[in-house]
């Protein structure tokens, strides 16, 4: 963290935090609509090999979501630095040349999105998952995966159209930064977690309660719900923690 | 040192006014705690209320009947008696009729399995799969009456199998707590058939459900037994088998020498039930396998054996059971003997009845029924009658009915006037049943003849005691008092509404409503109580339980009036902020959580859930703090706090029900109540980092001086070592390291460590705490006068830096006082560190460990609250309760009884002394909880400036948020027991939940208003009279 600076001016004010607008095209309005879909239904039929197989379910599925999330990242969002979709307004006529030098510009962050989500956020998450109770002697690999998927549904997003700078980062881990699509799913994947562990302790005998199950489908359908929510409904709204 | 405020104004009038306010600030203290006591006595009278309607209690009596001493001694003075007591092979009190018995009890047989079916019109064609697949029973008692009877025979409840076998073989009626009965166990420690048995030298052998281990542990034989666990509901078949499989050879004429009596129980009736329901393929299946089975067992009987087969219960249309309707009641009993020894009262009995409702027997009848046809005596505390079929037999039959009747009936009186004489039962309780007892006896004496009418009457005559005294003892025992459940309840309602009031509900000072509050209350209590007594004598209800309730609900009424005197400052008592939202949410989630027995069963892993979702959040909102020094403070503090708190989880003392999927680490091992040798370093380290992480705490916001020094830093440090010697000599003891020592030597040494640690605790610290300055010191620094002062407002508390006073502008030298910062907190939470020692000497080992980490997380709170500037907010006072009901937990501890560690209660004796026995056993299962309810204060003064106005209202808000949360724990808990009290888990889980969260709630109450507020009068003092008084709210 920061070295104490006294008298240091608010340092967040700085930079007035927007909500993320998508890029406008027609493939990013698809592929937005279509991204959680695909989430959904990856979700869906996959669940009752989840239940039987929850290691290699897990396992299998993470690339798939990691290519998707790389995919809706590059279709779909402003990089870091780009400029918002101003660039697209009607009658400018300006980025059509090099588009090879485009898509790269797109994918090397993407990729190194996703990388930081490998390297930072899921071992970060698996911390907090152990620190919610998670069994920390026993299922290591259902934990591991869990926290990969969660990583993967909660923040190469983040990194894709935030960056790396660090008040932003303060801002997303306070809960500060104004409601969107982006923001929306990772809370929502966070919140729908939190209630996924609920039916963990019922008597219910069900093979479907067993770890890490309930987490996984608590996790997709908070992304996706939160994704919806955070985009249409709640855009440019401000958590108020004080 | 100087007064704060300017000098301007006249030392004299400051002085004159700081005196006047430090008067009003000690009246307003008084009133605040006095207001705390009636907070209490309200929840009091609710809990009262509800108890005396909920737990019903029974005495039990530990006499036992004995072969030699029959009843009748008592009338006929041993002499005049038609039969000699006193010998085994002929029967103890009554002729025997057998001399061995099986006994199958197949769980959950309803009546209506064993009867055909008889459609009740003639469109009612189809029938469900439960009828006629077990004909046998109804077969043979139609086709041979003299061989065989078929009864319905119906449970008292609840209808759980536990209860029912204790009804089974003591002949007595279910209670909540049977007081006096072992808490820690669940062995049965009244006089029972399974025990007389043993006693008399029979070889008893037992087959099926494990149950019947727990209940009579020892008695049976152990190379032929063969128990099953019952725990599995899914599995139909294994157990059922596996009796099978045993029992069959032991009926061989080859084994007949090797036992007396089998008891044979199965599940598998049962078990179909509650998978799949009575309607259905597998329940026709098994029945129809036990057919097969009852056949097969009556063929193989000899002359000398009866076969007693019967349902403990029945089952509900789902298959379950544990309530009190008609078809969880209605159990089956069929009696046989190839010996043709039963007869009818009236020839048209020969016909099993058709359905339960007629010729129905209790099941406690079974016990005074096998008793004296086994030739036993009865049990002491039976209430049972014998069962006529039993004893009709041949031409002598009205007789021995006659005869049986009695001698039942006499030991039926004999237990009464013990249980009269144990309990100081007046003589109001017997008078019906006394004046029949002597009317049966007047029958008796004019009927020695014994002719057949005679003995009709002489049966009748002791019959009509018998059930009048069965009615008189139901209605004591056996019934809830919803009226009673229902007037607690509506208590604790209005007391709830109180304390949300108070504690949510003002905007302003709330000290300043104490004394309407306070007179209005008692009034109303008064008053209400006259009202109550009053009404009573119109004969409405019993005169305590009105008086009771009247007070109770005049004083919540009044008090309530008595808030709303001033509207304006009122406001509607729902969180309005996040933490506010957060807090609400988790205790109404706890509260809902309880009615299911999983969510209560496990507890504790969801308030460690809760717990680091309250951290997280923490966490998050510090990294939101601009200023990088509250950041940087939060964001420890948080981190610390979800650590501390993931750390002690690993502490775990399983319960029962969590089995398999919890291990037990708070001992040495799953099934040992001693620490482990490695546990023994725990306390060491203790001694030696709690001590450190305190000082920390108050070295950074420059406190660490005078008494803190003195009580941190070296008294804490060697009472903690202490104690860590006291744990490591109890080992020692315990496993007899040193076994060349003077037997006793180390428990008298133990015992002087405990007895010098509390001493030191009450007496030094308590000492140090009164009597303590504030933790400051001033020093004199040259310096520009420009540069005295900086605003101190509250939004800006810096914690580690060096504050100057406002005063004396004029003067050239600069007053610096180290520690200014924290003046109030850092001197309140003297007091948790005093009692910390207390506490920490009655834990175990483990739980040494786990209670220093709830210190240190109380620490992290305090300080997480103050980077977030969260004084005023909910989520102190809620994260303190959560944290107190975690650790509750993790100090070895479940909300079920068989985890009470009362071997604590010989930490500083060698006997039970009172009070203190179970005050000792009390700070060790509560003392998170206490623990955390004296540090509630805290909150509200961490790190503000010493005149704060309205300080002491802060601190009542707080301590009324702590206590609003088990307030409504506990609400939820009764009021969920009281929905739930024909549960099958009720005694097991909703229960002892419920009990915890009142003893919680009292404690809470009690700590907070005796020890946190009583308390926190000297720490302001101390402080005011030093840098004068603040106002009140508004000046």
């Amino acid at each position: 963290m920061s070295a104490p600076t006294p008298n240091a001016k608010p340092t967040q004010a700085e930079i007035p935090s927007k909500p993320i607008d998508l890029i406008q095209s027609q493939y990013s309005l698809l592929y937005g609509n279509l991204h959680p879909i695909l989430l959904l239904s990856l979700g869906v039929f996959s669940f009752n090999s989840l239940v039987s197989d929850p290691v290699n379910t897990l396992l299998g599925l993470a690339p798939t979501v990691a290519v998707l999330q790389a995919v809706y990242c590059i279709l779909c969002l402003p990089s870091t630095g780009q400029a918002p979709p101003t660039a697209h307004k009607p009658g400018q006529k300006k980025k059509v040349a090099k588009p090879a030098q485009d898509i790269w510009a797109k994918v090397v962050p993407a990729f190194l999105s996703l990388v930081l989500t490998l390297t930072l956020s899921a071992p970060l998450l698996y911390i907090i998952l152990i620190l919610f109770g998670a069994p920390l002697t026993t299922h290591h690999l259902q934990t591991l995966l869990l926290a990969l998927h969660a990583a993967l549904l909660t923040t190469p997003q983040l990194f894709y159209a935030h960056g790396l700078e660090k008040n932003t980062w303060l801002r997303i881990a306070s809960l500060q930064l104004p409601m969107d699509e982006v923001y929306g799913m990772s809370l929502g994947a966070c919140l729908g977690a939190w209630l996924g562990a609920i039916p963990i302790p019922l008597d219910w005998d069900r093979e479907w309660q067993k770890w890490p199950v309930t987490i996984v489908a608590g996790l997709y359908i908070g992304a996706v719900v939160g994704k919806t929510v955070g985009g249409l409904l709640c855009k440019g709204l401000r958590l108020k923690l004080d | 040192m100087d007064k704060g405020a300017s000098k301007d104004s006249g030392p004299k009038d400051l002085k004159a006014e700081n005196k006047r306010l430090s008067v009003q600030f000690k009246a307003q203290h008084g009133l605040l705690v006095a207001f705390f006591a009636l907070i209490l006595i309200f929840h009091i009278l609710g809990i009262y209320l509800f108890c005396s309607g909920f737990l019903l209690s029974r005495l039990v009596l530990t006499n036992r009947s004995e072969c030699a001493h029959s009843p009748l001694e008592l009338l006929e003075g041993g002499s005049a008696s038609l039969y000699t007591a006193g010998s085994p092979e002929k029967g103890c009190w009554h002729p025997r009729t057998f001399d061995k018995a099986v006994v199958i009890v197949i769980d959950a047989l309803r009546y209506d399995f064993t009867v055909p079916f008889l459609p009740r019109s003639t469109d009612e064609e189809s029938h469900y799969y439960f009828h006629n697949a077990l004909p046998v029973l109804y077969e043979t008692a139609t086709q041979n009456p003299n061989n065989a009877f078929l009864r319905p025979f119906i449970a008292d409840p609840p209808t759980t199998t536990l209860q029912r076998l204790k009804g089974l073989t003591t002949g007595t009626l279910p209670t909540f707590i049977d007081a006096g009965s072992n808490f820690a166990g669940t062995a049965i420690d009244e006089d029972n058939l399974v025990e007389q048995l043993f006693l008399a030298g029979k070889k008893v052998v037992h087959l099926g459900d494990d149950t019947w281990h727990a209940l009579f542990p020892g008695y049976f034989e152990p190379n032929l037994t063969k128990a099953y666990d019952s725990f599995n509901v899914w599995d139909l078949h294994t157990l059922d088998n596996g009796v099978n499989e045993h029992i069959f050879p032991l009926l061989e004429p080859s084994m007949q020498n090797r036992w007396d009596v089998i008891i044979g129980h199965y599940l598998g009736v049962d078990h179909a039930g509650h998978r799949y329901g009575p309607d259905h393929p597998a329940m026709n299946e098994k029945l129809k396998q036990m057919d097969g089975v009852l056949r097969k067992i009556m063929d193989g009987l000899d002359d000398d054996t009866v076969l007693v087969v019967m349902g403990d219960h029945g089952m509900d249309v789902k298959g379950d059971h544990g309530g009190e309707s008609d078809d969880e009641v209605e159990a089956a009993l069929f009696m046989y003997s190839k010996r043709g020894v039963f007869g009818r009262s009236k020839p048209e009995f020969k016909i099993p009845p058709a359905t339960a409702k007629e010729r129905p027997v209790g099941q406690i009848d079974i016990v005074p029924t096998l008793a004296l046809l086994l030739g036993l005596p009865i049990p002491f505390n039976n209430l049972g009658k014998p069962i006529e079929e039993a004893f009709l037999q041949g031409s002598k039959g009205w007789q021995q009915l006659a005869l049986a009747t009695r001698l039942t009936s006499a030991q039926i009186h004999r237990y009464q006037g013990e249980y009269a004489k144990a309990r100081k039962l007046d003589e109001s309780n017997t008078a019906a049943t006394a004046s029949l007892w002597q009317a049966a006896g007047e029958v008796w004496q004019k009927s020695l003849s014994l002719s057949k009418s005679d003995a009709k009457n002489v049966y009748q005559a002791f019959m009509a005691y018998q059930v009048e005294n069965l009615r008189i003892c139901k209605n004591l025992w056996a019934r809830f008092d919803l009226v009673g459940m229902g007037m607690g309840i509506a208590l604790l309602v209005g007391t709830f509404i109180i304390v949300a009031m108070y504690a949510q509900g003002i905007q302003g000072d709330r000290t300043a409503l104490s004394p309407v509050l306070l007179g209005r209350g008692l009034m109303g209590t008064l008053l209400g109580g006259g009202v109550g007594a009053l009404l009573s004598t119109s004969g409405i209800g019993p005169f305590w339980q009105w008086t009771v309730f009247g007070a109770g609900l005049g004083g919540i009424l009044f008090t309530l009036a008595g808030l709303s005197v001033d509207r304006e400052i009122l406001r509607i008592p729902l969180p309005s902020t996040f933490w506010g939202g957060l807090s609400f949410l988790v205790t109404i989630l706890l509260c809902v959580g309880f009615a299911s027995n999983s969510f209560t069963i496990w507890e504790d892993e969801q308030l460690l859930f809760l717990l680091t979702t309250f951290g997280l959040f923490m966490l998050a909102s510090s990294l939101g703090q601009n200023s990088s020094e509250d950041r940087n403070l939060g964001v420890v503090h948080s981190v610390s706090f979800m650590v501390a708190t993931r750390l002690s989880s690993f502490s775990r003392l399983c319960r029962e029900e969590q089995m398999p999927d919890c291990m037990s680490t708070y001992y040495s091992s799953a099934t040992s109540s001693t620490s482990a040798s490695w546990q023994l370093i725990i306390p060491f380290l203790v001694a030696l980092i709690l001590p450190s992480v305190i000082r920390q705490v108050y070295v950074r916001s420059l406190n660490y001086q005078g008494s803190a020094v003195i009580w941190i830093g070296i008294v804490l440090r060697i009472g903690l070592t202490m104690t860590a010697i006291f744990w490591v000599l109890d080992a020692a003891d315990d496993g007899e390291w040193y076994p060349n020592l003077p037997e006793g030597l180390l428990k008298t040494v133990r015992i002087y460590i405990a007895q010098i640690l509390l001493a030191l605790t009450f007496a030094a610290g308590y000492g140090t705490y009164i009597w303590s300055s504030v933790l400051l010191t001033v020093k004199e620094e040259q310096a520009e006068p420009a540069s005295i002062s900086k605003p101190l407002d509250e939004a800006d508390p810096m914690s580690p830096v060096l504050t100057t006073t406002s005063s004396a502008p004029k003067t050239r030298s600069k007053l610096i006082i180290l520690g200014y910062a924290n003046t109030h907190g850092t001197r309140y939470f003297l007091l948790p560190c005093v009692w910390a020692l207390a506490l920490q000497l009655v834990q175990k080992p483990m739980g040494q460990g786990t209670l220093a980490l709830c210190m240190v997380s109380i620490l992290n709170v305090l300080e997480v609250v103050d980077a977030n500037n969260l004084r005023r907010s909910p989520l102190g006072p809620i994260v303190l309760a959560l944290l107190g009901s975690f650790y509750f937990f993790k100090t070895g501890h479940q909300a079920a009884l068989a985890t009470i560690q009362w071997e604590t209660a010989f930490i500083p004796f060698r006997s039970i002394v009172y009070p203190w026995s179970p005050i000792l056993v009390i700070l060790n299962s509560f003392g998170p909880q206490i623990l955390c309810a004296i540090a509630v204060p805290a909150i509200s003064i961490w790190k503000v400036p010493p005149k704060l106005p309205g300080l002491l209202s802060r601190v009542a808000g707080a301590l009324t948020t702590h206590i609003l949360f088990y307030a409504a724990i506990t609400l939820a808990t009764v009021i969920e027991a009281a929905w739930l009290r024909r549960h099958l888990m009720l005694y097991r889980v909703f229960m002892p939940r419920m009990l915890v969260a009142i003893i919680n709630l009292l404690l809470v109450e009690i700590f907070g208003a005796f020890v946190a507020v009583l308390g926190l009068r000297w720490s302001i003092v101390s402080v005011g009279d030093i840098f004068g008084w603040p106002g009140a709210i508004g000046t």
